[in-house]
């Protein structure tokens, strides 16, 4: 017993506190407005911060060595987002980084705006929220009651597994146990987010299997649905002149949870991913990757005119939109390590909702941003090509 | 090119309903006028230019480009050759969910009484009920029996193999229902063929153990120890299978230990044989 509850702590530890903390050094990102630095957002950046880091540094392993790989990945991967989670910690307690921090910016770095919205809702709202949330949490149960059968599971479970169990880096046949050179694995190879579980279940010490079949779903459903609901915020946001409709957020937050509760229409829906294979990159492309891009541009439609009104050239127009533009770049970088298709698919609906903001805002300056954004998806769909052509292993073997 | 469009068609009616989940072509196509009304509704009736193109005209946009014949053209020609499986992920892009629930909240938000918006609310939640289907009614959802999400039988079976075997790796062979979750238990199993062989029986894979264990009604008992012994036909000591797991009553012409292997478990109605 005290075995699965230090296993928890771990989990805990590396799924919610080290994300935060990494989420809180790197904060200064967004834009310093207590509805858009709140701790939800700072939570979001930080965890697609330490999917990037997992990015940059698990790759590399993978490709240039050859025995061990996995161990010398989780010692670099774990050390640097500790450091970088203890500096977080620092920063956010106050310790670190507070010279230049007046007293407006430190309410803002903690700001719990849900809170202050929860006080100022009417008694009906309040219950619609308490629907969506049972909502959300019955499907948490249900996805530990159920058990969903996937044959995709033979492969990218046990890519994690083995990881975990063998220290091997996709160099070994999943379905079989022989070893395979990683040319071999090209098409999902790139797709790390099979490491990062087999991560996670190696230093909390959980089976690969339980931590992608029990507690992914539990860390993935409400993510997904705080994503949705940050759209909702965006779509109902009050207006200048003071009429809002905000009640109506959870009201569409209800449709949402009963439109994925209820998607059970083909086996392709992006409801039937998030709630059937929760934890394959494909699902986390589609019910996360994708819609965090559209809130994202809905986020940059909403500053169009804020960006307008700046006066100062482009240095001052960069403080406001640059926040979404970097943001894209880090969940363009988890798409690609969700699925490979991710790193373009993700990447045309981002420069189609571009050319969309483009026309919207007659602004050029969004192309820049687009391109920088999608440097990560270039190299990505480089080293994919080489290592398909397996030019990879002709090169660093 | 028509056939194309048919081709897309098909895949865009089989993603709003029916593909994998046996749903009836009304509530597909049910569906797919929902989504569709919904997003013409945006486009026609919200007043804030963005969302109106961004959920509204976007949509529609991205659907008509999904029927184009040369879309998908080029989808199979430059990223899933050769016949565009997942073309339906393009599907994906459009934010179905969004656009439905905007339009139902925006319906609401235009309804002047109460009792309006009450009665708007509650027919949505049954009109998604009824033109959907609950995930968890899904034939492929199962009760957990375990933290581990796979049948209990498999893992007694895998535990089973372990304490007979000790430590260290071996191989050994599985009836298909098992090959799917041996090596999500244990890596310390290898396995001579697995669901590569099994799901893609149709693209003609040729595997030895696969032929002599899974193809015949009655299993020739000789023809599968050649083959779990020199599954490769030249000798190689890695991939012969020590073990060989058999589900009780499964039809074989000859008793399995008169050949020299000995039944060392019977688990969950599966016979473990090992080979020395």
């Amino acid at each position: 017993m005290l075995q699965i509850a230090w296993s928890v702590v771990r989990l805990i530890f590396w799924m919610v506190a080290v994300p935060f903390f990494i989420g809180q050094l790197f904060n200064f990102i967004l834009p310093n407005d207590k509805k858009r630095r709140t701790f939800g957002i700072t939570y979001l950046l930080g965890l697609l911060i330490y999917f990037a880091v997992f990015e940059v540094i698990s790759i590399p392993c993978m490709i240039l060595i050859k025995y061990d790989a996995f161990k010398y990945c989780t010692w670099i991967y774990g050390v640097i987002c500790v450091v970088l989670a203890v500096l977080g910690a620092c920063r956010y307690f106050g310790f670190l980084f507070t010279e230049k921090e007046d007293e407006e910016a430190r309410k803002i770095k903690t700001s719990l705006d849900y809170v202050s919205d929860l006080k100022s809702m009417k008694i009906d709202t309040k219950i619609y929220f308490g629907i969506f949330i049972a909502l959300v949490f019955l499907q948490m149960v249900m996805s530990l009651v159920y058990a969903p059968f996937d044959g995709d599971d033979a492969y990218y479970v046990v890519q994690s597994l083995q990881a975990q169990q063998l220290d091997v880096m996709n160099t070994v046949n999943p379905y079989l146990g022989r070893s395979n050179l990683l040319s071999h694995e090209y098409r999902h190879a790139l797709a790390v987010i099979t490491m990062w579980i087999g991560f996670v279940a190696k230093v909390s010490g959980v089976h690969a299997t339980i931590v992608a079949h029990s507690v992914m779903p539990l860390f993935v459903i409400p993510l997904v649905y705080f994503v949705y609901y940050q759209i909702a915020k965006v779509l109902f946001k009050d207006k200048k002149d003071g009429t809002g409709r905000k009640e109506l957020v959870p009201v569409f937050m209800i449709f949402i949870t009963l439109l994925m509760m209820f998607g059970n229409v083909s086996i392709n829906t992006p409801a039937t991913f998030l709630l059937m294979r929760t934890w394959q990159g494909k699902t986390l492309f589609c019910s996360l990757g994708l819609p965090m891009i559209l809130w994202i541009f809905l986020l940059m439609f909403e500053d169009v005119e804020k960006v307008r009104e700046v006066q100062g050239g482009l240095k001052e127009t960069a403080k406001v939109a640059a926040p979404w533009w970097i943001m894209l770049t880090l969940v363009n970088m988890f798409s690609g390590m969700c699925t490979a298709l991710g790193a373009g698919i993700g990447a045309a609906f981002a420069a189609l909702l571009t050319l969309i903001l483009l026309i919207v805002s007659k602004r050029k300056t969004v192309v820049l941003g687009a391109a920088v954004s999608v440097i990560p998806n270039i190299v990505y769909v480089g080293i994919y090509l080489l290592l398909q052509r397996g030019l990879l292993h002709t090169i660093f073997n | 090119m028509y056939g194309i469009f048919r081709e897309c068609w098909v895949t865009l009616r089989q993603y709003f309903g029916g593909y994998g989940e046996p749903l009836d072509n009304f509530r597909a196509y049910l569906y797919i006028i929902i989504f569709l009304a919904a997003a013409i509704y945006i486009a026609v009736r919200e007043r804030n230019a963005a969302r109106r193109v961004l959920l509204g005209f976007t949509p529609l946009v991205m659907i008509a480009g999904f029927l184009f014949p040369l879309t998908k053209w080029a989808y199979v020609s430059k990223i899933d050759p050769p016949v565009g499986e997942t073309y339906y992920r393009i599907l994906w892009l459009v934010p179905v969910y969004v656009v439905i629930a905007y339009a139902v909240c925006l319906l609401i938000s235009r309804a002047k009484r109460y009792t309006f918006k009450t009665i708007i609310a509650v027919a949505t939640v049954f009109v998604i009920a009824l033109s959907g289907s609950l995930i968890y009614t899904n034939m492929y959802m199962t009760k957990a029996e375990n933290m581990y999400h796979i049948p209990q039988y498999a893992i007694n079976i895998c535990d089973a193999i372990k304490d007979a075997n000790g430590e260290g790796q071996v191989v050994a062979a599985f009836p298909t229902e098992l090959v799917y979750f041996v090596r999500q238990y244990t890596t310390d199993i290898k396995m001579p063929y697995g669901r590569d062989y099994t799901d893609w029986t149709q693209e003609g894979y040729f595997h030895p153990v696969y032929e002599a264990m899974e193809k015949p009604e009655v299993i020739n008992a000789k023809e599968l120890v050649a083959a779990t012994r020199d599954p490769e036909g030249n000798g190689n000591a890695d991939v012969r299978c020590k073990y060989i797991v058999l589900k009780e009553g499964r039809k074989i012409d000859t008793d399995l230990t008169t050949l020299g292997l000995k039944l060392v478990a019977t688990v969950d109605g599966y016979k473990i044989y090992e080979d020395k």
